[in-house]
């Protein structure tokens, strides 16, 4: 099938899309757009998550087709051009990145986050991030992120 | 630049998604290989039937043990598989490659392989630890003086369970020749494991195979080895004349791509009546996967770590119908010091010693099995520094004695070491004309940070800024570095940056002064902060480079491997915490963390910090959540990420951790020692500790589940 969409803003077409497929796989493999990453397949560690209508989603439990017509924003989105987006550069400055496969779907949620809270609290942090697994961190410097990109925005 | 906090220089392509991964690659014409699996977890296949397979849609070839891609016997001990995969028909575990079925698509190719059926001969396979075996148990021992007993005595055991590394990414290769040389993009923890490994097996020229793997998302030992999608992508590749991609499926990764062994740990332990030690026995024994060739030294962490004249450790080792036990984050000490560092908290206990003193009064002020002096131990100010800071002082010394409404609070510390070593290493430092330096060998870089080393390392004696080195890791073609493993890379590799760094000064100096275009031609020059002077004439080798219209200079430089028999080497921290447990429930949650760390020269502060957070945590989850379970199939029954449970934000308190500034200077004129595994030894015991302390219930065995404490 085909689908049309939106994403990062441009008008998108992909052909030859099976009815089965995630809109990860989507993206990843007929978009371009690889930042978003596949690490669990069952929307458990949030590596893939983008953006669906200004919601934020686990690309691999949503199916391709259900985007048709809608608007995707993904990590290589966020950025204008070359200004980072400030939760990005809180990311950089906090030291919130190590292998960096988590860092896509973190930096995204953690966007969805300020949008709705602007000044979470320590718990509301930990809630809304806690669907997105990272094993190399520990997580503090990732805090460390979203309380320094809450205090840019 | 060292011991500074420095932004990681590959942190903006990460936060972008920009950062290539091995499954990241784009080829054109690119095609996909997805594995069939085995169904049983001991036996011999009889036969299979691929062809429905190969009449599906888009399917280019079905591998199988019956119709083989040849790969040679693996000979190199790389911690994994023991034999090249379809290379026989023995089933030595569930989950075990029996078949690569390549395809236009990955649908295609997923869609095929469930159209795949094995027949077997099969035999019930083994998995109960200690329990029935399979083969002759394989021991090992090693003894210190002659065993005496003590005025007391203290004996128990501890077990823990299988776990897994639980990288984010999995494990995924992409092959392509171009006539007799391959490139493979690969995931790795040193790009040289995969081109030797692939070059025996493929029976090529290893310096016709580049491998490249410039980002990896997380190791923790899972990409020491090369597993199954490896040799099959390449050899598939190879057989097809088309570029192959496989990535293993989350539940291939569990299965086949090697875990963490289960132990158990038995310590008898006699002291005087003021605490001395006067022997430990460590009774260790250890699970072998029969996928592979690895087991766990599990009690040796006992052998150097406190003051005992009499010590004696065993090895016991155990194989079972699963893939290859492999390394995991401390392999031995993690595992090693929850028994060690429980025993010494109950022993403590018995004799009314606070624990911190009872590890004073058997500091090992020499390493304990070799009585050689240390290359720098500070642990004794880690205790201090930790117990002050933690306010360990008013910490109750009846268990069971604070709550907080229906929570009760208990604290623990455990002692953190790990062994240092410094390998030999390689490194070429290029100068360009405009004005960067590019710094090569082929390290990895798993999260570590160890591109931020060699920028900072560099920049520091080349006298530039850091945003002007551009470091090239994960590259064969790169000098010979170390592997990230054994918490040794920076240890290992950033004296080669250095000395590297130095030599590439004496090669620009040569062409200023030789090089007729060269305003410093014939003349006395020196260099400093990234320029060559002369008289009143500075010039930035930038300008230098293109005013004589050179392309660049290098040099690679060498740091040899240390060969020290006069020391011992490790890093060492201490780890002091708060645990709750709640009255009803029992549900254990940690509260409060304080690491201080002994670690020699820290090179990025930020980096390092974070790298003992993470450790912290990995334990976190050794401690209480990371189990793996296996059925009497032999299968791993939670082999995903919704039921291997790994921490999540909501567990983790805040990490506090401290270094000590003292370097090295035994192990290496930079005085780096490791960090990467120190972190996490010690935590399971610091956890358990807490936990008795908060509840007076003894939990001998990993994880520390609620069930235990009702």
């Amino acid at each position: 099938m085909r689908v049309n969409v939106t994403v990062n803003g441009e008008q998108r077409q992909a052909d030859d899309v099976w009815e089965g497929e995630s809109l990860l796989f989507m993206l990843r493999e007929r978009l371009g757009l690889p930042g978003s990453k596949n690490a669990c397949e069952q929307g458990e560690c949030g590596s893939c998550t983008v953006y669906l209508d200004n919601v934020p989603v686990c690309a691999c439990l949503v199916a391709a087709g259900q985007a048709q017509d809608r608007s995707v924003r993904t990590v290589e989105g966020l950025a204008e051009g070359d200004q980072l987006d400030p939760v990005q550069e809180a990311f950089v400055e906090a030291g919130a990145v190590q292998c960096g496969f988590c860092t896509p779907g973190l930096v995204v949620q953690a966007h969805d986050l300020l949008d709705r809270v602007p000044n979470p609290s320590d718990p509301e942090i930990r809630e809304a991030l806690a669907g997105n697994l990272c094993r190399c961190t520990g997580y503090e410097k990732i805090l460390d992120a979203v309380r320094l990109a809450a205090s840019r925005r | 630049m060292i011991g500074r906090p420095v932004d990681r220089v590959d942190g903006r392509i990460k936060v972008t998604g920009a950062a290539p991964y091995a499954a990241d690659t784009k080829i054109p014409g690119v095609t996909c290989g997805y594995l069939v699996t085995s169904t049983i977890g001991r036996g011999r296949l009889t036969g299979m039937d691929t062809a429905a397979a190969l009449a599906s849609p888009g399917v280019l070839a079905v591998y199988t043990p019956f119709n083989p891609l040849k790969l040679f016997a693996y000979v190199q001990e790389q911690n994994d598989e023991r034999f090249p995969p379809l290379q026989d028909t023995e089933i030595r575990f569930f989950g075990q490659a029996i078949g690569f079925v390549v395809a236009e698509t990955w649908e295609q190719a997923r869609d095929a392989a469930g159209l795949v059926t094995a027949t077997y001969d099969q035999q019930p396979p083994v998995t109960e630890f200690p329990g029935r075996t399979l083969q002759a148990f394989e021991e090992v021992e090693e003894v210190v003086g002659t065993q005496t007993v003590g005025d007391i005595t203290f004996t128990a055991s501890y077990t823990t369970p299988f776990q897994h590394h639980c990288a984010m990414e999995p494990h995924a290769t992409v092959a392509t020749w171009n006539g007799d040389h391959l490139t493979v993009y690969t995931v790795s923890q040193g790009a040289l494991l995969v081109q030797r490994r692939l070059s025996e097996t493929l029976g090529v020229d290893a310096a016709k195979i580049h491998v490249l793997s410039p980002h990896v998302g997380g190791g923790f030992g899972g990409k020491w080895g090369n597993w199954a999608q490896v040799p099959l992508a390449c050899a598939a590749s190879r057989a097809l004349g088309r570029p192959v991609k496989a990535v293993l499926t989350r539940e291939q990764v569990f299965a086949m791509a090697g875990h963490r062994p289960r132990t158990k740990q038995t310590l008898a332990m006699t002291c005087t009546e003021d605490g001395k030690l006067t022997s430990i026995v460590n009774d260790g024994v250890t699970s072998r996967g029969l996928g592979g060739n690895w087991s766990e030294s599990v009690a040796n962490w006992t052998l150097t770590t406190y003051a005992s004249p009499n010590l004696r450790v065993t090895k016991t080792v155990v194989p079972l119908n699963l893939g290859a036990a492999t390394v995991m984050r401390a392999p031995g000490e993690a595992n090693g010091s929850f028994a060690l560092e429980s025993a010494m908290d109950e022993l403590a206990a018995q004799l009314g010693v606070d624990p911190v003193e009872l590890r004073l009064r058997n500091y090992a002020t020499l390493v304990p099995n070799t009585g050689k002096p240390w290359s720098g131990k500070h642990l004794d100010e880690c205790y201090r520094l930790g117990a002050e800071e933690f306010g360990w002082s008013k910490r109750p010394k009846q268990v069971r004695a604070t709550a907080d409404g229906d929570w009760l609070v208990g604290t623990g510390m455990a002692t953190a070491t790990y062994g240092a070593s410094r390998g030999q290493a390689s490194i070429k430092v290029r100068l360009h004309p405009d004005g960067t330096a590019s710094v090569s060998g082929t390290a990895a870089d798993l999260g570590t940070g160890q591109y931020t080393v060699f920028a900072i390392l560099a920049a520091d004696e080349l006298g530039i800024p850091v945003t002007r080195v551009r470091p090239d890791l994960g590259d064969s073609t790169s000098p010979a570095a170390a592997n990230a493993g054994g918490s040794n890379s920076t240890c290992t590799n950033g004296p080669a940056v250095q000395v590297a760094a130095k030599a590439v000064q004496t090669e620009l100096i040569t062409l200023a002064t030789t090089n007729p275009r060269s305003p410093f031609y014939g003349k006395e020059v020196s260099y400093r902060d990234g320029s060559v002077s002369s008289g009143g004439l500075t010039m930035s080798f930038g300008t230098l480079l293109t005013t004589c219209d050179v392309g660049g200079v290098e040099a690679v430089g060498t740091s040899p491997r240390l060969v020290d028999p006069e020391h011992g080497f490790r890093s060492f921290g201490a780890h002091f915490c708060e645990v709750r447990v709640h009255r009803l429930t029992g549900e254990p949650r940690v509260t409060r963390w304080l690491s201080v760390c002994d670690a020699g020269t820290i090179v990025n502060a930020k980096a390092a910090r974070s790298q003992i957070q993470g450790a912290v945590v990995m334990g976190i989850g050794q401690a209480l959540l990371e189990a793996t379970e296996v059925d009497v199939s032999a299968r791993f029954t939670n082999a995903n990420l919704a039921s291997y449970l790994v921490p999540v934000h909501a567990d983790i308190p805040r990490i506090d951790v401290r270094f000590l500034d003292h370097s090295d200077p035994v192990i290496s004129g930079l005085g780096a020692k490791g960090i990467g595994e120190l972190g996490i030894v010690g935590v399971a015991g610091a956890i358990a500790n807490a936990v008795h302390h908060a509840t007076g219930v003894r939990v001998r065995d990993l994880p520390i589940t609620l069930d235990k404490l009702l």
